[in-house]
């Protein structure tokens, strides 16, 4: 098992506040790693980081061993890193199936001249991104099949949206997928659907899936490994046992474990 | 098996292209291009062989005007930055509230001047058309505001700039239709001709009217941003609407109270302006108010002192810029170009600098 | 004051204001000259008519109140029209008693467009105080129709305003169809005067008839097919009819130079340009989101490249000089090169500043366009360029021994280049590169994390841009003959922007009504090209405030399923989410 995401001493603050002091964590290949803390504990921050949306200040991210730090997002997304925001983020006026196929855009290549004299390639390539774009949709069952791939995403529901958003960074064919607080707003059947999901894409797509998380359910359902953070350190970092019953981590929440 | 069932998993590497800091690049090729025009330029203009050199007394003359008219600039630069500072939008009609302001009060200098009132009475004179020019400045600002920006808060940021590029349109060509489309003269008052010597310089006598009248005014709004509770209302405002509302300022009134500010500074530009210039027209607010605008960024824009340096600095390198840079350079009418200097810094500022000199460096958060 | 009385009167001095505006500004005069029925319904009369009846409208709009919406009932209705058309005449009324008591010549000393035929005109031929009471009862009556306007059956109300609204569309196209049906060898006195150049009466009344009966038929025919089938055959139905729509306009634009004449023929031709120069705009705001304020400079590289590229001489004090750079190529060898220059400076000027934000890049266009402009007119390129007397002897761009010189041939060279540019837009508006434009468009920060390079697909679509907007320049050039500064790029800029802005952003059927009306009207009727910039002002205003999607907004946005969205989510569709509610990220710091 290869260390796939390593993360070290990183550092960010606006302004005067500290976003991340330190931290250090690692992924490895096929693991489903879920990080947990108190809101503003950073793990936003985090993502945004190491998907390029701004460097960090000090510390180095490296993936597959190359480091990232300071490549543009969409190159990091090219290399195999896909992710989902915590408040959904869609295109709004694009169709369903649209909003997919932007994830193949880093998959493929056809451009304005083959667009205008419709070669063969770039037929064909339209053809196959519509494919990949329905099959990724497709992971989610019926829910985002059939007709409501032709309709505008913003008449989806709620759960619908986060279900697509994270069928669109699917798409992008990753190696390394960042879910960013999937369960949000969600109801509790949808909640535990979207638990087996998450196992799901490491074991059919073979995922390796950096999750935060805030409902315990879900996070003792996955996790591998779970890591603890607060005021962007890594406070405690073990199996789902292990961390939530570290005396840091419960003074950190102090009260907000959800029940089972 | 992939999520879109294609053969090719995850990660693809980047191409060679892709990994060359392109952008770095490009600027680092911009910037020394911009650096050697600049010092090619004004050493050939200051080696040039003493008959087509210019004199001392040339250069300091250029001075002086580079500053008059940078004051001029920041307080129209000011009305820019104000608004911007609270609603973030680009008023880009500010510059037809100038021409407002100058256009009206040209009526009654015009009658004055002829009837001898201006002669007369030249402070009593001066003092009236500013108030009047104030007055109309101030409408054409509350009107805007109210009818073409109000409906338009919290639309994405490119629709109130094309809404005011069309009120600003509008309002030139609403001026024409009612008043011509002619240039007309700007009279000066017989006392204001010729100059006065002050320190050994000889300055226009306009212009140091225009120096002193600019920092009384910037002096003022400072204080009043400063000490008045409305001035505090400002910068709470400026600071976060929506945690200003919840304080109790009433944040439709501070933002009409901003226009009418930027709108009596713009009102006394307009006099000051014509005053220098000598003539007033329909299109005149279009050059000054990218100018002003330009200097607004290079301040720092949403920053006070920032509009008064930047209108300073544009004012002198329009007037000191092309004489310097393109005279040695064998560019014939190098004032012809002066408003190309003034577009090309405005680029520069915004690609090297967009926070502005008083500004962080880095550039605003998207 | 009752709510009525309230905004009755607010309405009212608001429609005075509109008259007063509209009469110092030297609009109604000069629209006065335009007889659109018989003698005595000019377009001045129905500028004045205009604004008393809006002001009734306004006034008894229904309103929003507590949750609830609130018609006001026929009566209130009425009076309350009444008040608001009554004080916005009575408002213009007292204005012109006020000019007349200070004396006509010493406001037109300062105020120039007031002038003794204007008043003539606003008070009937008949002079005050009885041209006052006029405008009174006139007003009153005016507002009273507008008071009721909506009580009336919607499906009485449409016909009759389809009717007028053609009676008034023929009237204008005054100089189209009379001289078309001259060529076809149809009858046409009755319906065109001769001596007024305007309708008929029974001309006008044969109009009216006849569309406000065609529009009842089509009316009753498609809500007796919604009873008998509810929804069935619509969505066929509709495109069978955009079918038929589009061969019939097919058919138009290739017959139309043939009957119309050679003055139409030669404004078609300045249509089709700036349609063209519309739809390259179109692919760099509409599509993908940036907006150039500075898209005139594209047709000014166009048009003296071209020049350059094609033989044209300076012309100087001392005759006709070969310029320093020139060559002396085929329009056609030539024209490669020139949408490369187009495409090439494009991209270069976009490069340093892709990062910046939305508007501050627009200002940066505005920018380097004033710069390529001052430099292009400026002594110091004066050799190369001509200063301000520009480039003379263009090529004419001949094919195949067909010269494009007359107005006629030129359209179609014109409408050639235009399905082209058509073809293009439509293919890229479903294509990746469409889709990562329209990803940038709507949030440009998750298209990045998403994997579309955004840097490099603004810099083509400024580069795509600008190659069309050179073919403009270059075909613009080839139909005057001629390459002169002017005052040129600014106004083309702004010209072009409204039209996209009026037909809609992102949409090709949009930018050719656009186009036509914002050209072609002002082309037909010289009353309209006095007061070009107003309107266009004016109309940027209205659209942004009031229907910021445009005339015809783009299919894929409006999604026919949607007919009503809030004005937020009209504005969301075509510029993407307002950026304070994006995640917070800040730039790439250096």
């Amino acid at each position: 098992m290869s260390r796939l995401l390593e993360v070290s001493g990183i550092t960010k603050h606006f302004g005067g506040l500290y976003a991340l002091a330190g931290l250090d964590l690692h992924v490895d290949e096929g693991e489903i790693v879920s990080v947990i803390g108190p809101n503003g504990a950073g793990k936003s921050t985090l993502f945004n980081v190491t998907t390029g949306l701004y460097p960090p200040d000090e510390g180095d991210i490296t993936f597959r061993g190359e480091s990232i730090v300071g490549r543009r997002p969409n190159q990091i997304t090219k290399l195999g890193i896909a992710r989902t925001f915590q408040n959904v983020h869609l295109f709004p006026n694009m169709t369903v199936l649209e909003n997919a196929m932007v994830g193949q855009h880093c998959r493929t290549r056809s451009g304005v001249f083959g667009t205008i004299l419709q070669t063969p390639r770039t037929r064909r390539e339209e053809r196959e991104i519509r494919e990949r774009a329905s099959r990724a949709l497709g992971f989610f069952g019926p829910r985002l099949a059939g007709y409501r791939q032709d309709q505008p995403a913003f008449v989806l529901s709620y759960a619908n949206r986060r279900r697509l958003e994270m069928a669109r960074a699917l798409a992008t064919d990753p190696t390394l997928i960042l879910l960013d607080e999937p369960t949000a707003g969600m109801n509790p059947r949808e909640t535990l659907e979207l638990r087996d999901h998450i196992v799901r894409m490491r074991d059919e797509l073979g995922l390796t899936v950096l999750v935060i998380e805030h409902d315990m359910r879900v996070v003792k359902g996955v996790s591998d490994r779970v890591i603890a953070c607060d005021y962007g350190r890594k406070i405690a970092e073990g199996t789902y046992e292990e961390v939530a019953h570290d005396p840091q981590v419960i003074e950190a929440y102090l009260g907000t474990k959800a029940a089972g | 098996m992939s999520a879109t069932g294609s053969r090719a998993v995850g990660g693809g590497a980047l191409g060679r292209l892709e990994r060359l800091p392109l952008r770095r690049i490009v600027l680092t090729a911009l910037s020394i291009g911009v650096l050697v025009a600049v010092v090619y330029g004004s050493y050939r203009t200051l080696t040039l062989p003493a008959g087509q050199r210019y004199s001392a007394s040339a250069w300091r003359d250029f001075i002086v005007l580079g500053i008059a008219q940078g004051a001029v600039y920041a307080l129209i630069a000011l009305g820019y930055t104000l608004v911007y500072g609270i609603l973030r939008m680009i008023n880009f009609a500010h510059g037809e509230v100038f021409m407002a302001g100058a256009f009206s009060s040209y009526f009654f200098a015009d009658a004055w001047k002829d009837s001898g009132f201006m002669d007369d009475r030249t402070w009593l004179s001066l003092v009236l058309l500013v108030l009047i020019a104030m007055g109309v400045s101030v409408l054409v600002a509350v009107l805007l505001e109210r009818i073409a920006y109000r409906p338009l808060r919290g639309a994405p940021r490119l629709v109130p700039l094309i809404t005011a590029i069309g009120a600003s349109l509008f309002l030139q060509n609403t001026f024409r239709g009612l008043f011509g489309s002619q240039t007309k003269g700007y009279p000066k008052p017989t006392a204001l001709e010729g100059t006065w010597t002050i320190l050994g310089i000889p300055i226009q006598k306009v212009q140091v009217i225009v120096l002193v009248v600019a920092t009384v005014s910037m002096i003022a709004l400072t204080l009043f941003v400063a000490r008045t509770k409305t001035g505090k209302s400002m910068r709470a405002a400026a600071e976060d609407q929506e945690i200003a509302s919840l304080m109790g300022i009433d944040v439709d009134r501070v933002i009409v109270t901003t226009f009418i500010i930027g709108g009596m500074l713009a009102g006394i530009a307009g006099v000051l302006f014509a005053l220098t210039f000598g003539n007033i027209s329909y299109f005149m607010g279009f050059a000054p108010g990218i100018t002003a605008f330009t200097a607004a960024v290079l301040g720092g824009i949403g920053s006070i002192s920032g509009a008064a340096i930047g209108g300073l600095t544009i004012g002198l390198l329009q007037s000191v810029g092309p004489a310097l840079l393109l005279t040695g350079a064998n560019v014939p009418s190098p004032f012809q170009l002066k408003d190309v200097v003034t577009f090309a810094i405005l680029i520069l500022v915004l690609v090297f600098r967009p926070g502005g000199i008083l500004g962080t460096g880095e550039a605003e958060k998207v | 004051m009752t709510v009525g009385t309230r905004t009755g009167v607010r309405a009212g001095l608001i429609g005075g204001v509109v008259l007063v505006y509209l009469a110092m500004v030297g609009m109604i005069a000069a629209f006065d000259d335009l007889n659109l029925i018989g003698e005595q319904v000019t377009l001045g009369l129905v500028l004045l008519a205009a604004p008393p009846f809006g002001a009734a409208l306004l006034a008894v709009r229904p309103r929003v109140v507590g949750g609830r919406v609130e018609r006001p009932e026929p009566r209130a209705a009425l009076v309350t029209g009444m008040l608001a058309g009554g004080l916005s005449g009575a408002v213009l009324g007292a204005w012109a008693l006020v000019v007349d008591a200070i004396g006509i010549e010493r406001v037109r000393q300062v105020f120039v467009a007031v002038s003794p035929k204007l008043m003539d005109i606003i008070t009937f031929g008949r002079g005050l105080p009885v041209g006052a009471v006029i405008l009174l009862v006139g007003g009153v009556v005016l507002g009273a129709v507008g008071g009721v306007w909506r009580t009336i059956r919607y499906d009485l109300r449409r016909p009759l305003s389809v009717g007028a609204g053609v009676v008034l569309l023929m009237g204008l196209l005054q100089r189209i169809v009379p001289t078309i049906l001259d060529e076809l060898s149809i009858e046409r006195d009755w319906l065109y005067s001769k001596v007024t150049l305007g309708l008929t009466w029974l001309g006008a009344i044969v109009v009216f008839v006849v569309a406000a009966g065609v529009t009842a038929f089509v009316m009753d025919r498609r809500e007796r097919a919604g009873a008998a089938a509810p929804g069935a055959g619509t969505v066929e139905g509709r495109r069978a009819f955009r079918g038929v729509l589009l061969l019939a306009v097919a058919f138009g634009l290739i017959v139309l130079p043939q009957l119309a004449g050679t003055i139409v023929s030669e404004i078609l031709g300045s249509v089709g340009v700036y349609v063209l120069l519309a739809l390259g705009l179109n692919i760099v705001t509409g599509y993908a989101g940036m907006l150039h304020l500075g898209f005139g400079a594209f047709f000014l590289i166009g048009a003296y490249s071209t020049a350059l590229l094609t033989g044209a001489n300076l012309v100087t004090a001392f005759g006709l000089v070969a310029p320093q750079f020139s060559a002396n190529l085929d329009f056609y060898v030539a024209l490669p090169l020139v949408i490369a220059l187009g495409a090439g400076v494009g991209a270069l000027l976009a490069a340093p500043v892709l990062r910046l934000r939305g508007d501050y890049l627009a200002i940066v266009t505005l920018a380097f366009g004033q710069i390529a402009v001052i430099l292009v007119t400026s002594n110091w390129l004066q050799p190369i360029t001509g200063g301000p007397q520009g480039l003379r002897d263009v090529t004419d761009a001949e094919l195949l021994g067909v010269s494009f010189r007359t107005p006629q041939s030129f359209y179609y060279l014109v409408v050639a280049f235009c399905v082209i540019a058509v073809y293009v837009s439509w293919r890229l508006a479903s294509s990746r590169t469409g889709r990562a434009w329209n990803a940038m468009r709507e949030d440009e920060q998750v298209a990045d994390a998403m994997g579309v390079n955004t840097p490099r697909y603004k810099l083509l679509g400024f580069a795509i841009g600008g190659a069309i907007g050179a073919v403009g320049g270059a075909l613009f050039a080839v139909k005057v003959g001629t390459v002169q500064p002017g005052s040129f790029e600014i106004l083309v800029s702004i010209t072009t922007l409204a039209i996209v802005i009026l037909g809609g952003l992102g949409s090709v059927p949009g930018v050719v009504v656009g186009a036509l009306v914002l050209i072609g009207l002002p082309g037909l009727l010289s009353q309209f090209e006095e007061y070009r910039l107003l309107i266009y002002g004016a109309v940027l205003v209205a659209i942004m405030i009031l229907r910021p999607q445009g005339l015809i907004p783009n299919v894929r946005r409006s999604r026919e399923l949607q007919e009503e969205e809030r004005t937020q989510d009209a504005w969301q569709q075509i510029f993407g989410e307002p950026e304070s509610e994006q995640e917070p990220a800040a730039e790439d710091a250096r």
